[in-house]
């Protein structure tokens, strides 16, 4: 069974996203506080970590940032706010995703939790390149010449999205359908935040990328090879 | 000239340097030549006193002696005359120069003998020929003013004076006592001088204190000015200088008073403000929490309607659709609470707007009771680059399209794509029940309906357009509506094309190109 922890100080919610995520086929574990999160996550590590933001003891930007430490698990952050800087602070504290209260609906969350447990790219096997970097998608290794460069599973995804149709110019639109798995076309906010901290760990210099090429008015594509 | 006059309305000080110096000018100039005229008086009336004085006693020795050469010789007589005009002619160099003429008198008796004769230096004709008949007809002395020419070619303002004399046995003489003015004239040009040289040292002394005085006023002012411009600016902080206890410095602290008070209202009503903002922003956040669960638990119930009976199962439809309207309220109002709390925030990328409105279009439908395959797009162009906030316009559209829809009464409606050099149009015009002029100026009111006894039933929050007209012009744009009842309506929204820069016209006009104004009317 795949298990999700959901980290929310609103019984209710998290009594309702349990019954929702049981119902369709998950473990739940419910954290009522932000600072016994990382305890429970060590004791019995979840597939995937459903986030709020606003928590008693440490706040789930924090606790974000904590598992990210040691952990490169999904984490998908609940917001009852939609404001761009909370948004952005939460995706660069690490989470993959965020999700606005209210959802659309039950559907969305948990296509969009199905989305970051699935190894995205399965039809993808091998090796692959963009730019000066080899991608192994088997083993799920980034490569520069003999040095090991880490990813987050999302950042991968992303990396590999793009490397996988070398030619092809993304929208941000089909990369939050791609990587995502967005039904709806809402905010792009998050390709950019993500194509940033992609950006800041695979280029040479994060401000003339040779790696994720921006094209003017349309998206992204990969580089072409060194 | 113009300058000037601008120069004079623009600045406190040209405007009193002007008047000071016209003023004393004027002032100066009537003293001065009034001192002149009194001093030039007094002047020529002492030296005439003199000269007349000095004539009559001459003439009377000229007449005394000729009395009493009465039976001498011609040539003693010649002598006793050069003897007299001699004696009357300056010796000294510093004595005014003074010369003789000694005439006969045109209509006296014909002699044999001559006995004219003057000094050496002047010449005769520079008597003045009306103080000859003057002197021809009247006993007593005559004197008169008038140019004397000398023979070496110079001439000099004198005073003529003259009378007759008779020679016994020798016939009737005039005798003129010529009084040069040369010092005189050069005493009066030295004080017109001065007096001229005085008044124009006075008027610039005058102007430099003015200019001084005027200093320590207009600085103050101009300082006052420029804070006070600073503070319209919005630098509350700006205050003026107190350095004296002068009325500038009452008026400084005045000054200073009112910026304190404004500037306490100004950081009271931000605080209030702030507060109220913050308290719509809580609220809103606040019930989402809630409104999740209960959006969740209500889909829940939703999926198992079919094992309700009838009513508990139309009850848990309605119950979701009333969450999802309830929803939709709230995002609407909190987007509105950010616009008035004026921190809604562009965040403009580059995007296609065809690409845009077309896939606004093609989502339109989704999810929602609205039938998106009555909208048509029109449009010349394959692709229109602009900058903008993607999230913003596709909520102005989505926004128009319901709008539309809602009144098309299931007619078609076209959307029109223009761009011009600086901007980008776009018209979404229905053929259905349209406005009329009461309803086109309140059409982006908050919850305001065209006709309320149909609207309610559309969904929609009642603050789609507002919210819309909001989102166009945090962009530097427009949103414009056109409408006539039963004729349909024509909302154009205008975006520059770099969002922020100013636009320049509508590249689509207001009233749409299918609309006749005469067969309107007809």
């Amino acid at each position: 069974m795949t298990l999700v922890m959901v980290v929310d100080d609103d019984q209710d919610l998290a009594e309702m996203l349990g019954i929702v995520l049981t119902g369709s086929g998950f473990d739940v574990d419910l954290v009522s506080r932000g600072d016994e999160a990382l305890e429970v996550f060590r004791n019995n590590p979840p597939d995937l970590v459903l986030l709020d933001v606003m928590l008693p003891g440490i706040d789930g930007i924090e606790v974000c940032r904590l598992i990210r430490l040691e952990s490169m698990v999904p984490i998908v952050m609940l917001s009852a706010k939609g404001e761009t800087q909370d948004i952005v602070r939460g995706l660069e504290a690490g989470a993959d995703d965020y999700m606005q209260k209210p959802f659309r609906d039950k559907a969305e969350l948990i296509a969009r939790i199905r989305t970051r447990l699935r190894r995205t790219n399965a039809d993808v096997v091998g090796l692959l390149s963009i730019g000066d970097l080899s991608i192994d998608v088997t083993a799920h290794e980034v490569q520069r010449g003999s040095t090991l460069i880490q990813l987050t599973r999302l950042e991968f995804d992303l990396l590999v999205a793009l490397a996988k149709d070398p030619g092809r110019v993304f929208t941000r639109d089909a990369l939050l359908s791609e990587v995502w798995g967005y039904r709806h076309s809402t905010d792009t906010r998050l390709v950019n935040v993500h194509v940033q901290r992609l950006r800041s760990k695979v280029e040479h210099d994060p401000e003339h990328p040779e790696i994720v090429m921006t094209v003017r008015g349309v998206g992204y594509k990969a580089g072409g090879p060194a | 000239m113009k300058g000037i006059r601008q120069a004079l309305r623009q600045s406190l000080a040209v405007k009193v340097i002007l008047s000071t110096v016209l003023l004393s000018l004027g002032v100066i100039s009537l003293a001065g030549s009034a001192l002149n005229s009194r001093l030039s008086d007094g002047i020529r009336s002492v030296s005439l006193t003199s000269a007349i004085a000095e004539s009559r006693f001459t003439f009377f020795n000229a007449q005394y002696q000729m009395l009493l050469s009465q039976g001498k010789t011609l040539e003693e007589r010649k002598q006793i005359i050069a003897d007299l005009v001699l004696s009357a002619t300056t010796k000294g160099v510093n004595e005014a120069q003074r010369e003789m003429i000694f005439l006969k008198a045109p209509n006296g008796r014909k002699t044999e003998v001559s006995f004219e004769m003057s000094s050496s230096m002047i010449k005769v004709s520079s008597v003045p020929k009306d103080l000859r008949i003057k002197v021809q007809k009247n006993a007593e002395m005559q004197y008169q003013y008038g140019m004397a020419h000398y023979v070496n070619a110079v001439k000099g303002d004198s005073l003529f004076i003259g009378e007759r004399i008779n020679i016994p046995g020798g016939g009737r003489y005039e005798m003129y006592l010529v009084f040069s003015l040369k010092s005189q004239t050069g005493t009066l040009d030295l004080i017109r001088n001065s007096l001229f040289f005085t008044g124009l040292a006075l008027l610039i002394l005058l102007t430099m204190i003015t200019w001084l005085v005027l200093r320590q006023v207009v600085r103050p002012v101009r300082d006052a000015a420029r804070i006070a411009t600073q503070f319209t600016k919005g630098d509350f902080s700006q205050r003026m200088k107190v350095t004296s206890q002068d009325e500038i410095s009452t008026l400084a602290h005045s000054y200073n008073e009112m910026a304190f008070s404004i500037e306490q209202q100004i950081s009271r009503l931000e605080n209030l403000s702030r507060v109220q903002q913050r308290f719509v922003s809580d609220v809103t956040h606040e019930l989402r929490t809630p409104l999740t669960t209960l959006r969740m638990a209500s889909e829940v119930i939703y999926n198992q309607r079919e094992s309700f009976d009838p009513l508990v199962s139309r009850s848990s439809e309605l119950l979701a659709a009333q969450i999802d309207r309830f929803e939709k309220l709230l995002e609407d109002l909190l987007e509105v609470s950010r616009f008035d709390a004026e921190v809604a925030i562009l965040e403009p990328v580059d995007v296609d707007v065809i690409a845009l409105v077309n896939r606004c279009v093609r989502d339109f439908g989704l999810g929602e009771s609205h039938n998106n395959s009555l909208i048509k797009v029109v449009t010349t162009e394959s692709t229109i680059n602009i900058r903008a906030d993607v999230r913003r316009v596709e909520r102005i559209m989505r926004n128009l399209f319901a709008n539309a829809l809602d009144h098309a009464d299931g007619s078609k409606v076209v959307v029109t794509i223009l761009a011009t050099e600086t901007e980008v149009g776009i018209g979404v015009r229905d053929y259905g029940s349209g406005l009329d002029e009461s309803s086109l100026i309140r059409v982006f009111d908050r919850f305001w309906r065209a006709d309320p006894s149909r609207a309610r039933v559309r969904g929609g929050t009642g603050l789609g357009l507002s919210i819309a007209l909001e989102d166009a012009r945090l962009h530097n744009g427009e949103l414009d509506a056109w409408g006539r009842p039963n004729k349909g309506a024509h909302f154009v929204l205008t975006l520059p094309l770099i969002a922020g820069s100013s636009i320049q016209g509508r590249p689509i006009s207001i009233t749409p190109e299918d609309f006749h104004q005469e067969s309107f009317y007809l």
